[in-house]
């Protein structure tokens, strides 16, 4: 199967994140996880569709080139 | 493998309540609550208010350790900070959560429920033997646990309905991005919980102060991002607090989401049930979520305990939990959906000028319905926000 791979896609700034869990049901592909007081980002399901990073209250997310992901 | 009748996946007032319930209802059956974070109420993600009645429906307030105060009055500031008070409008109560949560797993305890913190569900799979295999991770160690009915009761991220195949997403606007300080000495009526609305201040949503004693409260504020400025919502909070607050010392910060939306479409499936937050189960007016969470939790514990004993857990036999949330609440839930997409189109000009106007009524018969019908007479660019609640 191909997957087109978006030009930039979520990463989360450890250092800034709460784990409130906010961002989660906001993912449509369902692609961020937060397991053992971790928050991460499946790079290979994340379609870069934005939609977590301006809810985040403490702006712990950002977009970036998969590379620098 | 531990074998359990009852899996609850979070301690918090939903799935305390369910644990508690399901073991009074059918004291025979075994039934495990599990907690992830090392402490039950820990770490506190909420405003921390409730109403009375629905309170008392579960535990009683008069004299509990786990009250922060008791509250008789609201006061609502329109953008300007014009303020207007409604006196003796219902009693309430700012929670210590922290405590009250505590107390209500204690109640579960009680009851006869095992209670397990510490203990992360990290997925689950429906095997032939129709059984639901839970995996928990327990300070280090796994375990598979077999239960008969899962209760998902585990919040905003809401992991059991997603692997349970019910659709738990929230569009973005509908989710609120809520920051919130715990400030200590600072000047406000502390028997009065503050409400301010402003797209200024809180796009979308607002700010309150909760008294949590004289001169502490939780100061906070709602906002959807959609809305904003490209600020997060620790910044407007800072912004505001710099405005109002500037010497108050923030002993507390948290911050969440709270997802003012509907009941979500399906709230059960073949052994399992999704209960408060993570079912979307808050009033999307108010943001307010405790007092719902319980009473999803306590339909959700009695239809799994029925359900159990009668050897019947079927998607079909559970459908009888949802049809019940949404004759209690959840189409009241509906009717305030629409009054916040209304809400959402009034501007700050026309607040402040209704504010101005309300406060001509006397305080003495200053009551919701009569500030509703003045504000209708005095702004008649109002009528179509309240046609939208009759709809």
């Amino acid at each position: 199967m191909r997957r087109v791979t978006p030009d930039t896609i979520a990463v989360v700034d450890l250092a800034v994140c709460d784990r409130c869990g906010l961002c989660l049901p906001l993912c449509p592909p369902e692609a961020i996880h937060l397991e053992l007081n971790m928050l991460t980002v499946d790079d290979a399901a994340c379609t870069g569709c934005e939609k977590c990073v301006g809810p985040c209250p403490v702006g712990a997310l950002a977009m970036a080139p998969p590379a620098y992901a | 493998m531990p074998d359990v009748d009852l899996l609850v996946v979070g301690a918090g007032p939903a799935g305390a309540v369910a644990a508690w319930h399901a073991k009074q209802a059918a004291p025979a059956l075994d039934v495990v609550l599990l907690e992830r974070d090392r402490a039950v109420g820990s770490p506190v993600r909420c405003a921390e208010g409730v109403g009375d009645a629905g309170l008392r429906e579960f535990a009683n307030p008069d004299g509990a350790e786990w009250v922060s105060r008791r509250i008789t009055d609201v006061v609502f500031q329109a953008p300007d900070d014009t303020e207007v008070l409604l006196a003796d409008c219902g009693l309430g109560w700012i929670l210590d959560r922290t405590r009250f949560d505590a107390h209500l797993a204690a109640e579960a305890a009680a009851a006869g429920a095992q209670v397990l913190v510490g203990a992360e569900a990290t997925g689950m799979s429906r095997n032939g033997d129709g059984r639901w295999h839970v995996r928990v991770k327990e300070r280090g160690r796994d375990e598979t646990y077999r239960a008969r009915i899962v209760i998902g009761a585990d919040g905003v991220e809401t992991m059991v309905g997603r692997w349970a195949g019910l659709d738990t997403r929230v569009p973005a606007r509908d989710m609120e991005s809520c920051a919130q300080y715990v400030l200590q000495g600072i000047d406000f009526n502390p028997d009065a919980i503050y409400l301010q609305f402003s797209n200024a201040i809180a796009p979308g949503g607002y700010a309150w102060i909760f008294p949590k004693a004289v001169g502490v409260a939780n100061v906070g504020l709602g906002l959807v991002a959609l809305k904003t400025d490209g600020r997060n919502a620790r910044e407007y909070l800072d912004a505001w607090i710099a405005r109002r607050f500037p010497n108050g010392a923030r002993t507390g910060y948290t911050v969440g989401g709270v997802i003012v939306h509907t009941t979500i479409k399906k709230t059960y499936a073949d052994g399992v049930m999704v209960a408060g937050d993570a079912a979307h189960m808050l009033n999307p007016l108010s943001g307010g979520g405790i007092t719902t969470a319980m009473k999803a939790g306590r339909l959700a514990g009695g239809t799994a305990a029925a359900a159990i004993c009668a050897g019947d857990t079927s998607e079909r036999r559970l459908s009888t939990y949802h049809e019940a949330w949404m004759q209690l609440l959840g189409e009241d839930h509906l009717k305030y959906y629409r009054i916040k997409q209304a809400l959402g189109n009034v501007d700050d000009t026309s607040f402040n000028q209704l504010a101005r106007t309300v406060n001509k009524i006397p305080a003495e018969k200053r009551t919701i319905g009569r500030v509703f019908t003045h504000a209708l007479i005095k702004h008649p660019q109002l009528i179509p926000v309240a046609a939208r609640f009759f709809v």
